[in-house]
């Protein structure tokens, strides 16, 4: 499934927060996105999942544009916040509702915790926690189980190793990689975390202050290239 | 400067900066009348009591015996009671206030004067200023008719009473945190003090008056009260001194849940689903499962109209009751249709689910819960069988024409709800559009009845009603996908509405 951005601007008043002329995500690929804050990196994947009006042009998933079709809904999983966990269920509860959107029978939703246990170190399921109760980095295992559950064919996370625990920042790592090669999902990742996003994905998008200033074909050298243009910026500013 | 004058200030900004004042003006505006309209009533209450006292009739005392004293003598017999209702209604609905002090705990601010600010700002409450609305006039009447000093005596141990009463209640509730055991001990109490009083068993009303008469009669003892103001806020102090932790004033007591799976209503697919997940969302967080109370409660509604023999064939009244009593849910929940999933909008968006079943899930909710009040106040049939008829044809309307009106008008009001506060006196989220949605569900009904009425009858008023709400039912599909697409053309700025709350 191919993503493509077609002449995306987001404003807010005077400030751009997205402009964005062309930009093709290939079906397969595993896409990462960086960017200090305020790069536009949320702004972009809310427009991509119609969460936000842009003000001009739209993305694509599928051939079809977000913002006027729900045909990607059925095969795109997403977490960007706290904002996508229904926060008085319990996260089984909420695997069996995500399930039932996607057909998938409550047996079976338990048959694919079963292969996602890993992420969850036992902290997740059985337990008698509402979701909102729980840790954010809790929070945050449920929100990426829920998109993978389905066997998504895009995946749109947004800073999916903030907050995780080392293993799971480990593990979820390894669950990507195995994503992208045995079952050929595409996936959009931003990080602010540099070394796992090179580590991820094959190719590298710069964001700064909503433009696309780099765009990298993952390689030995693309991590010296990001510290050095994260470590530079703000020296020119006498930081 | 002192840092507790920071935190001062920061408290004024807090109220100035209050999403209360970023309402629609017509909002606040309602609000301020009606609190000022209950001013003045308190204070009318207030310069008028002595003349309401003299009116009680009570053969007790001998105004003759007693002259000048005479109205602060009967007031008296009474304060006990006063006092004793007030701390129950305070135990019901006044707050801690407890999560002020949280961001300051981990600055070198001491303790101890974070103690001394929380109590003392539990004096600026209206449970404790409202009843001084009622008695400053009193007040000051009592200091033209009685000497100085009694007056004096008086109005100390009376104004000592009051905040004594606050901080007794504050410890009562700290210790005890809304234990239900405690308000039904209360109330007990309440109930059997009247009685002992009724049966002559206990003469409380000469035993307040003893009390209350001693604090004019030796003003000096007005300084017990006083006292026990010190000692309360001594407890107080000292429970929270060796209790302020994070944990202990945390307010969101986390719930532990058992995973029960699908229930019942996932057989009708997705919506129904929808609408189980709905229902277990209203069981586990305060603010709605005290509106599915206030529901249940005013069922009991009817009874104060369909055996009035006053009532007796008022159909109009029947109506308008019947209206409440089958569509109190639905207004009340239904005006936060969206804003009770404020914290998970995105997930709603973005979900593989239609709006059309979006709505449907909302649709089947409401129905549910008025079918069973419906079924549930058809004992009210005990009153005649025309009732039963009416009851039956507003549901019908109801859920046929009024339920969308309520959907569509509860989906303008993209305001967050604070889910773990109760509803009483609970004005976060009110604009409005849920004033707006009161006229044609209340109104609309009435005046297709009174024009029914006009040409078939009553009766044939009330059967118009269920004929148009059985067609408008007929056409639920329709309405529910102009709400989807209603909902499709406002999902950026509800969201963005939202996510900035």
């Amino acid at each position: 499934m191919e993503i493509s951005i077609q002449n995306l601007t987001k404003t807010y008043g005077e400030y751009t927060a997205v402009n964005i002329p062309e930009l093709t995500i290939h079906s397969g690929e595993s896409f990462g996105l960086v960017g200090n804050n305020g790069a536009g990196k949320t702004t972009m994947f809310r427009a991509a999942l119609d969460l936000l009006e842009s003000n001009t042009g739209c993305v694509y998933i599928d051939g079809q544009a977000t913002n006027n079709s729900e045909h990607w809904k059925s095969f795109t999983g997403s977490y960007l916040d706290e904002n996508f966990l229904v926060g008085h269920l319990l996260p089984e509860e909420y695997f069996d509702f995500v399930g039932a959107i996607h057909g998938i029978g409550d047996a079976d939703v338990k048959a694919k915790l079963e292969i996602l246990e890993p992420l969850f170190n036992d902290e997740i399921l059985g337990g008698k926690k509402l979701i909102r109760d729980l840790s954010k980095g809790n929070q945050k295992k449920v929100g990426i189980a829920a998109a993978l559950l389905f066997d998504p064919k895009v995946l749109i996370l947004d800073e999916p190793f903030a907050n995780l625990d080392p293993s799971t920042q480990i593990r979820l790592k390894e669950l990507l990689k195995m994503l992208k090669h045995d079952r050929g999902v595409t996936m959009l990742i931003s990080s602010h975390d540099i070394n796992h996003v090179t580590e991820v994905c094959e190719r590298i998008v710069l964001l700064e202050k909503g433009n696309i200033v780099k765009d990298l074909h993952t390689s030995s050298a693309t991590l010296k290239e990001l510290e050095h243009y994260f470590a530079g910026e703000p020296n020119a500013q006498g930081l | 400067m002192n840092p507790l004058l920071y935190i001062i200030t920061f408290d004024f900004k807090e109220s100035k900066r209050s999403s209360l004042w970023h309402r629609k003006l017509i909002v606040n505006l309602f609000l301020i009348f009606t609190f000022l309209y209950l001013a003045v009533n308190l204070l009318l209450l207030g310069v008028f009591l002595d003349d309401i006292l003299i009116k009680v009739p009570f053969e007790d005392i001998d105004y003759n015996t007693y002259g000048t004293s005479f109205v602060l003598r009967r007031l008296n017999q009474f304060l006990l009671y006063y006092f004793f209702i007030d701390f129950i209604i305070r135990y019901f609905m006044q707050k801690l206030p407890a999560m002020a002090v949280q961001p300051y705990l981990h600055l070198p601010i001491k303790r101890s004067s974070l103690v001394h600010f929380m109590l003392v700002k539990s004096i600026w409450s209206p449970f404790n200023l409202l009843h001084f609305l009622i008695f400053i006039p009193f007040m000051v009447e009592l200091f033209e008719n009685l000497t100085f000093s009694e007056s004096l005596g008086w109005s100390i141990g009376f104004t000592s009473i009051v905040f004594a009463s606050n901080y007794f209640l504050l410890l009562l509730k700290r210790t005890s945190d809304i234990d239900t055991r405690v308000y039904i001990g209360l109330l007990v109490s309440l109930v059997s003090i009247i009685a002992l009083d009724w049966f002559d068993l206990v003469d409380f009303l000469a035993l307040s008056g003893w009390l209350f008469n001693s604090l004019f009669l030796h003003p000096l003892s007005a300084l017990i009260p006083v006292v026990l103001i010190a000692a309360a806020y001594l407890a107080n102090f000292n429970y929270l001194k060796g209790n302020m932790y994070l944990s202990k004033l945390s307010k969101d007591k986390k719930t532990a849940v058992t995973y029960t799976g699908k229930g019942i209503l996932s057989r009708f697919g997705l919506v129904g689903r929808l609408t189980e997940l709905e229902f277990k969302f209203i069981w586990r967080n305060k603010r709605p499962r005290s509106v599915l109370m206030i529901t249940l409660l005013f069922l009991g509604y009817g009874l104060l109209v369909f055996p009035n023999p006053e009532y007796e064939g008022n159909y109009l009244m029947y109506v308008l009751f019947s209206i409440i009593i089958t569509g109190m849910f639905m207004l009340n929940y239904g005006q936060y249709l969206l804003g009770w999933e404020g914290s998970h909008f995105d997930h709603v968006l973005t979900r593989n689910v239609s709006f059309k079943e979006y709505y449907m899930s909302k649709f089947l909710l409401f129905a549910i819960v008025s079918g069973a009040s419906m079924i549930l106040s058809i004992p009210y049939a005990y009153f005649g069988w025309e009732v039963l008829i009416v009851l039956f044809c507003v549901f019908l309307f109801n859920i046929g024409f009024s339920i969308h009106l309520v959907m569509f008008f509860g989906s303008m009001n993209p305001k967050k709800i604070d889910l773990s506060q109760s509803t009483v006196f609970n004005w976060q989220g009110v604009g409005a559009a849920q004033f707006l949605m009161m006229i044609p569900v209340l109104v609309l009904p009435m005046a297709i009845f009174g024009l029914g009425s006009l040409i078939w009858g009553s009766l044939g008023g009330v059967i118009l009603l269920g004929a148009i709400g059985l067609l408008a039912l007929a056409g639920t599909n329709y309405w529910i996908a102009l709400l989807a697409k209603w909902l499709t053309n406002q999902r950026y700025s509800i969201s963005n509405d939202f996510r900035n709350q």
